[in-house]
């Protein structure tokens, strides 16, 4: 009780924080996903120099610190090309295509699972490369990606709380305010975390439910 | 009619097929013999455009395999059978027949399941329409592989080794509904170990060695003592085969 | 491009400086990664109850808090306690604690790994329990954990850029310094990004060797 009391607004805050970290997650989730598999399409079609240049640029976002990224994009981008950059577009950027670039290694991976024989056969059959794509090799390479794809958000999820350090006004930074103004870190940073906690496991949760519930419909039946 | 003029396949600086000349005629069934390693599966490959030739050309119906327009017409008049079958999984038996005839051939939908559940209940699995391939015998599947290439109505089949995946008992559900194919004039490109089976449904029968096409003779003239038994090597070939 | 580098250059010493700080936290907390880690394994196979549930609580709560609020948890935590250590060494602390829980789960699957016939059979030869576990248990887990124990390497190595929020000047508080003085955020940044993916990229590589020597011989499905 030395500096200010926790108060009921608080509570508001720390809603708003969650607000703010779930609402970044979800676009980025839904940005990444779609770029991910527009990649993965890129990729198949085998684009010449595209295909190198997407592998090249994934490989560098998924071996290197998030945190960089978000300093090379939010202090970097301005003032080397001369635009603007709020902390919430830097924030979304920089998650969307960490999760892509994740997405696009899980998606590819998928597809290669798919056994060859199979796209031989639908080729003599003369399926085209779209038909085979949309037919035959989709379907298994995301029952083949989900499992993967949960793991990688409930970790995208933690990633978001980096963009804390930007500004962006996420459940972390609430906890960065309120442990200034209460001076009571280990309340603070417990509930802080508890919260990510539950999140986590609800994001789990769900996806393990997804999981079960495709494993029971058409596209898994025969994998 | 299958033409195979003067082709050539090479692997890196392996010659895989040389020079290979073949005509297979509407109506004719053509069985493809030789040891393991002898080219028998990659001329099958070249026939069905999985491998690109390395010289020569092959037309079906005049289509020439090696340009794009040429190949997609092919395709569309042989249809291949595969030793492992290669079933899509995430399908169901009607699916895995109806989706070529659906999206190649562009038949409606409700047209290709009927004649797709007609050639099923051809070889007996009309029950098994709505399963999953997992949940099929090896002798099913092969079945169900053979229904998903008749079902595109081709002119020409291709079959390479498709019963050696299979046990006795499997191997012979597959070959009475070859035999019944034969007999209704399906034209087909057949490689096989059966040699019985081959005596007894082929017109003419081709040996393949070292990827050579040494011998090209009708089925009774290639198992008589002065046709294909003259022939050394293919003397022993049938020897060794009949033995086990 | 000549201009930047010649900005640059005068900072190279103090980088350097920050890459050695950055390399001395992660050798420290891989080290205590490695021990906590062995040490909640043996407790996740126990035979008590008791034990197998602390740890199994410990793995599930730090792999599913963000590190950075793990971080600030410690950071302005401990002092509460009257524990005064540096933001040096409180970094190391949950790098370590934080690793642990990912290293415990690694050698716990290096464990499980390993078929209970063969144990039987070392048992039916006459091999006493510590000769088991010396010879056979551990030579085999350990092989099927190099390239696992790789990736929470490198994993710990991008996390450590996550201790300049707390004022350690590592390679990623550094940059920010340079960044900041030069005012070529944008230069330093990539440099920093193309840096950490080459650390990564080197250490997969050594993984991966390490992974050959402990396999030689192996068939690659049993590795
Ligand atoms: N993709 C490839 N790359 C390199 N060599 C190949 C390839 N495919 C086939 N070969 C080689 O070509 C030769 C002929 O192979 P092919 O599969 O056509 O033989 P086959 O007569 O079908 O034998 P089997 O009776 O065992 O099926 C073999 O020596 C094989 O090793
Ligand atoms: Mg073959």
């Amino acid at each position: 009780m030395r500096y200010a009391d926790f108060t009921p607004y608080d509570l508001v805050l720390l809603a708003q924080g969650l607000g703010v970290t779930l609402g970044l997650f979800a676009a980025t989730t839904l940005i990444g996903l779609a770029l991910g598999a527009a990649l993965t399409v890129l990729h198949y079609y085998r684009v010449p120099v595209i295909g190198h240049v997407v592998v090249a640029v994934t490989e560098l976002l998924k071996n290197s610190p998030v945190l960089v990224q978000l300093f090379l994009v939010f202090f970097g981008m301005p003032a080397f090309f001369q635009v603007n950059m709020t902390p919430v577009t830097a924030a979304l950027l920089t998650v969307s295509l960490n999760t892509a670039a994740f997405a696009f290694v899980i998606f590819r991976s998928g597809v290669e699972a798919v056994d060859r024989d199979q796209i031989e056969a639908a080729r003599v059959f003369g399926h085209s490369r779209w038909q085979i794509l949309r037919r035959i090799i989709s379907p298994q390479a995301a029952a083949f990606s989900v499992g993967p794809l949960i793991g990688l958000l409930v970790n995208q999820l933690q990633v978001t709380s980096l963009i804390s350090v930007i500004g962006v006004a996420d459940l972390t930074k609430i906890g960065n305010i309120l442990n200034l103004r209460t001076l009571e870190p280990f309340v603070v940073w417990s509930v802080i975390g508890l919260t990510y906690y539950l999140c986590a496991k609800a994001l789990a949760a769900l996806g393990g439910r997804l999981e079960r519930h495709l494993r029971r419909s058409v596209v898994w039946q025969g994998l | 009619m299958i033409e195979i003029n003067n082709v050539e396949k090479r692997f890196g600086s392996a010659e895989v097929l040389k020079r290979i000349n073949l005509k297979v005629e509407p109506g004719e069934v053509v069985t493809i013999l030789g040891s393991s390693g002898s080219g028998k599966s990659t001329l099958i490959r070249c026939i069905n455009g999985l491998e690109t030739l390395s010289g020569g050309a092959i037309r079906v119906d005049g289509n020439d395999v090696s340009t794009a327009a040429g190949l997609a017409a092919a395709r569309r008049r042989s249809a291949t059978v595969f030793q492992l079958f290669n079933l899509y999984p995430h399908m169901t038996v009607l699916q895995n027949v109806t989706l070529a005839p659906i999206h190649v051939l562009g038949q409606p939908r409700a047209e290709a399941e009927t004649r797709a559940r007609a050639l099923l209940d051809l070889v007996g699995l009309t029950a098994q329409a709505d399963a999953y391939p997992q949940r099929l015998s090896g002798g099913q599947r092969q079945r169900v592989g053979i229904c998903r290439a008749l079902a595109m109505q081709p002119r020409y089949l291709l079959l390479d080794e498709v019963t050696s995946a299979l046990d006795p008992e499997m191997t012979g559900e597959v070959l009475d509904i070859l035999a019944r194919l034969a007999a209704e004039g399906t034209t087909m490109v057949f490689v096989t170990h059966e040699i019985e089976f081959a005596r007894r449904i082929s017109d003419r029968i081709v040996f393949l060695e070292a990827g050579e096409l040494i011998v090209d003779m009708p089925a009774e003239a290639f198992f008589s003592e002065e046709g294909g038994l003259a022939v050394p090597r293919i003397r022993k070939f049938l020897s060794k085969m009949t033995k086990d | 491009m000549i201009r930047s580098w010649n900005a640059l250059e005068p900072h190279l010493g103090f980088l350097l400086e920050g890459f050695a700080l950055t390399v001395a936290a992660c050798v420290l907390a891989v080290a205590g990664a490695v021990v906590l880690g062995a040490l909640i394994a043996s407790l996740r196979t126990a035979r008590s109850r008791a034990a197998r549930a602390v740890a199994a609580v410990y793995c599930d709560l730090f792999r599913n808090v963000p590190f950075i609020v793990q971080l600030f948890f410690f950071f302005y935590g401990l002092p509460e306690l009257g524990i005064y250590i540096g933001a040096f060494e409180t970094g190391v602390l949950a790098m370590s604690i934080a690793g642990g829980a990912f290293v415990a789960d690694v050698i716990r699957a290096g464990i499980l790994s390993i078929e209970q016939g063969v144990i039987e059979a070392a048992r039916v030869f006459g091999l006493g329990r510590w000769q088991i576990f010396s010879r056979i248990v551990m030579p085999n887990a350990l092989r099927v954990s190099v390239r696992p124990m790789g990736s929470v390497l490198i994993n710990l190595v991008l996390t450590s850029s996550i201790l300049s929020t707390i004022t350690v000047n590592e390679l990623t508080g550094t940059a920010k310094i340079v960044a900041a003085t030069t005012f070529m955020p944008f230069e330093v940044y990539a440099v920093l990004l193309v840096l950490y993916a080459a650390l990564t990229y080197a250490l997969s590589l050594a993984v991966a060797g390490v992974h050959r020597r402990l396999n030689r011989g192996m068939p690659e499905a049993v590795a």
